[in-house]
């Protein structure tokens, strides 16, 4: 990087790209703004590059996005926030320009700058700005304006406060959508920094016509930001004005608000409180679990255990456990993986009872879904209903669905499944574990999916720490070591991936006497690639066993794969062999 | 841990290589390549893959399914580049994998592989993007004239990018063409990386794709017995179940793009062959769209600083 002190020549390039035909040099040059900055001195930084950088009508709107971002952090480069207002002057032409991002990012840097420029010059320079963009002919700079008004309102006078309100309203009527839009989506952070009374008046009258608009995009956006909007009003407040407005979105005829209302349902509630909760966004919210379009139910369905958790559970076995019910029965797929997702969350909201009468057949049906995501999302949170029903129960009735899909043809199915073992191990105990699903963890071993059987040998290690080195012995050790003899070596890399993971587990007398035996025959295989890994095994149980077994047994191993005719052999058990004397230096 | 498994890891993580690291991966590459033969020698076992063209989450999603290279031996059987989103990505993992590992994994040319086709779709663009200069897509495809053009695996399987050609017969003519050079538009070379097996054509016939032949049954059985081969292997076309055997087993077509184009809905396989030649075809899913990451917009700025 150059700094201060780094020659002039460079600098003087970086100037003249800015001004180059070259998309990609000017691009560059933009992205050292502060390097050239620094090179010229606050001063001339002020007077020429900024000015510059103003008359700048450059028209390609990747430059012009790089510059809108690095000038968001320039005021250390013009000399603090005294002399940040030269800064507004550029930011105020990129906030006109056709291409949004670009639009986004200007209005972006310009509240990083307004919200750390001084009271007095904020009035003198940042609102002026404000009330021009807000009164553009174009309404590129209206849009950009409605982004704007938090960072003025706080420290204007009380007139000044009063005009924009008024200002700020009518964007709120504009005749461009767009603009209405913008004025939508900015509604809740502007109310953030308004007095209450004016609060309560103004802004709830335009919150009020943003709901009425005519545009279904306008009111969506309204829709968004009313959950935050709740949360400034008092609770009675926001009952009386906000909870009918979204009981009415609820209904309304595009399915893209109903859409938005589902996904802030939830938020609202925690604004309003527990009474209009049970009398209005209940039934509201049941509407949307069953609505004609699936989006709605989608994104209905993804709340369910977070409303159940502020509900009564009597609340929400009455009126949400049947929606639920016909949710996991739903003709979309999209909607039962989303159901999928959460359901088994609402085992702990609804209790023992009501989740093995009620809950319980739902995850059977969803274990058995024909849609493997499905399967996946319900697998992939099981462990949150052993605490409810209890490990006798999940065994009798969800274990033989899990067996079933631990032969799922899709192998993220069967991942999933894996990945759950250990914690059913931990929870059905020895007795519960051997019979029925030791055979299951050996078959995986042998999957003709690489993915799985990686996992499967993983798994076999986390259960030898489970349930300890004498149960591996009987249970795990033998049948393992017997695909020694599968005729296809990828299955026999499985083995010795199995043994490097077990053997640091089992220790060292088990290793020496059970697994080191193996590997070492293995050194002797056909095939090259089982050679090297028998090297790269060898190197991992060095600081399992022994320095004499070391020098005993491994050393010569892989002495004699060090001369192996294969270059992968030869490299790999020279590893080790280093491996060998660094422990033996250090020792 | 060397540069180049630290380049590995970098491309295992969709991470294109800086210029001067392609540069000097591809010098590497050439001293690899430049020894191999028209007709490469390959060990049982190995696992065949067909064609990938860029999309890297899916080869991910192979390695996933068959195993990483060095534990499981790949043989690639061209069209790394072109249509999807990541070929430079793609290829460069593979090329450095080849470096690493060069008895572990073989590559071979496919029709993509080529000046000409690059620069229609899309292997030029995306060196133009991601590096702001075409200097990355000149060293791959110098790379490119040096891949071999077919495989023998236990002088048994014969495998080819695209086919046969009425120009040759037995593997010694194959192992005569000087190889060193852009795809030509016709003659041998260009025949072994276009051509196409089809059911109703009896002999030879003339290929709709403007390049290479179809060829039918007989010209197989022929070509089989003349070399002594058990079958041919060959990627090149789409095929919607990931594999298909035709002409009574005596050629197979292995695809291992899945979703082709990210559109067409197709599985995808690879052949799994062990040390006894025993056949396994592993069929498998594109990579879920949780695992991909977003194709990036603008380029890093180091890559042209």
């Amino acid at each position: 990087m150059s700094t201060v002190e780094a020659p002039l020549y460079p600098i003087a390039v970086l100037i003249d790209e800015l001004k180059n035909d070259d998309i990609q040099l000017r691009l560059n040059s933009i992205r050292r703004l502060s390097t050239i900055a620094r090179a010229l001195g606050e001063e001339r930084t002020r007077s020429e590059l900024i000015p510059f950088l103003s008359e700048n009508n450059d028209d390609d709107d990747e430059v012009l996005l790089a510059m809108a971002e690095e000038l968001g952090v320039f005021i250390p480069y013009v000399g603090g926030v005294e002399h940040a207002h030269v800064l507004l002057t550029p930011l105020e032409t990129l906030c006109t320009v056709e291409e949004t991002c670009v639009r986004d990012k200007a209005v972006e840097s310009l509240c990083k700058i307004g919200s750390q420029m001084r009271g007095n010059d904020l009035i003198e320079w940042f609102t002026p700005l404000v009330k021009r963009l807000a009164a553009g002919e174009w309404f590129t700079a209206r849009v950009s304006a409605c982004g704007l008004f938090h960072i003025a309102y706080p420290s204007a006078p009380e007139t000044l406060k009063t005009e924009l309100r008024s200002i700020y309203g009518q964007l709120c009527q504009d005749d461009m959508p767009m603009v209405r839009r913008s004025a939508a989506s900015n509604l809740w952070k502007f109310a953030g920094t308004v007095e209450s009374a004016h609060l309560k008046a103004d802004i709830m009258q335009m919150f009020e016509d943003l709901t009425q608009d005519d545009q279904d995009t306008v009111r969506l956006l309204a829709v968004e930001g009313c959950a935050a909007l709740g949360k400034l009003l008092e609770p009675q407040d926001c009952a009386a004005r906000i909870l009918p407005v979204i009981v009415n979105f609820s209904q309304d005829k595009s399915w893209r608000v109903r859409y938005m209302v589902a996904n802030q349902l939830y938020e609202l509630c925690e604004a309003v409180g527990p009474e209009p909760i049970r009398t209005d966004l209940l039934p509201a919210y049941v509407r949307l679990l069953r609505d004609n379009e699936a989006e709605v139910r989608i994104a209905a369905a993804g709340k369910v255990t977070k409303f159940c958790q502020i509900l009564s559970p009597e609340l929400a076995i009455q009126h949400i456990l049947p929606c639920v019910k016909e949710l996991s029965l739903d003709s979309s797929q999209h909607v039962r993986a989303a159901l999928a997702s959460v359901v088994m969350g609402m085992a702990p909201v609804l209790g023992k009872d009501a989740t093995i009468e009620q809950l319980l057949p739902i995850f059977l049906s969803l274990l058995k879904d024909e849609f493997p995501d499905v399967r996946l999302n319900i697998i992939s949170k099981l462990d949150q209903v052993n605490q409810v029903i209890g490990i006798d129960l999940l065994s009798q009735s969800l274990l033989p669905a899990i067996v079933e899909l631990a032969e799922d043809r899709h192998w993220r199915v069967r991942l999933a499944i894996i990945e759950y073992i250990p914690l059913l191990a931990n929870q059905l105990g020895v007795g519960f574990f051997d019979d029925k699903l030791g055979g299951l963890c050996m078959q995986w071993l042998q999957d003709k999916v690489y993915s799985i059987r990686d996992a499967a040998a993983n798994n076999l290690k986390r259960l030898a720490e489970e349930f300890g080195p004498d149960w591996a012995m009987q249970h795990i050790i033998p049948q393992v070591l017997e695909i020694a003899n599968d005729s296809h070596y990828l299955h026999r890399m499985t083995l010795l991936r199995a043994i490097s993971l077990l053997g640091p587990v089992l220790g060292s007398e088990i290793t020496c006497s059970k697994l080191l035996p193996v590997v070492v025959n293995a050194s002797k295989d056909r095939v090259p690639n089982i050679k090297f890994n028998v090297a790269k095994v060898l190197q991992s149980l060095i600081s399992v066993v022994d320095q004499s077994v070391v020098e005993k047994t491994i050393r010569p191993c892989l002495v004699e794969l060090s001369e192996d005719p294969d270059v992968d052999v030869r490299y790999f058990a020279v590893q080790g062999l280093q491996s060998i004397d660094q422990v033996t230096m250090s020792s | 841990m060397s540069d180049l498994d630290r380049q590995i890891e970098q491309l295992k993580k969709c991470e294109p290589l800086k210029e001067s690291e392609v540069k000097a991966l591809c010098l590497k590459a050439m001293e690899i390549l430049v020894e191999e033969s028209n007709v490469q020698r390959v060990d049982a076992p190995v696992t065949i893959c067909g064609d990938i063209h860029g999309q890297f989450y899916d080869m991910k999603e192979l390695f996933k399914v068959g195993g990483d290279c060095p534990k499981t031996n790949y043989l690639f059987l061209g069209d790394f580049v072109d249509r999807g989103f990541y070929s430079v990505e793609t290829f460069l993992l593979l090329l450095a994998l080849k470096v690493r590992y060069p008895d572990r994994i073989t590559l071979i040319r496919g029709n993509h592989e080529s000046r000409q086709i690059t620069q229609v779709y899309g292997f030029y663009d995306e060196c133009l993007r991601k590096y702001g200069s075409v200097n990355v897509w000149r060293y791959c495809t110098e790379i490119f004239d040096y891949l071999s053009l077919s495989a023998l695996i236990e002088n048994k399987i014969f495998s080819v990018h695209g086919g046969l050609s009425p120009a040759i017969s037995t593997l010694d003519q194959i192992r005569t063409i000087d190889r060193k050079q852009e795809v030509p538009h016709d003659g041998a070379m260009c025949d072994l990386l276009w051509s196409d097996p089809e059911d109703i054509v009896d002999g030879w016939g003339l290929s709709p794709r403007g390049a290479g032949f179809l060829f039918g049954g007989s010209v197989v059985t022929s070509f089989n017995h003349t070399n002594n081969i058990d079958y041919i292997c060959r990627a090149h076309q789409l095929v919607m179940e990931g594999y298909k055997w035709m002409f009574n087993n005596q050629i197979v077509t292995v695809w291992s793009a899945p979703n082709y184009c990210y559109r067409c809905g197709n599985v995808a396989a690879i052949l799994e062959l062990d040390e006894n030649l025993n056949k396994q075809f592993r069929v498998f899913d594109a990579a879920p769209q949780e695992s991909r990451g977003t194709p990036a917009k603008k380029p890093a700025p180091d890559y042209f600083l």
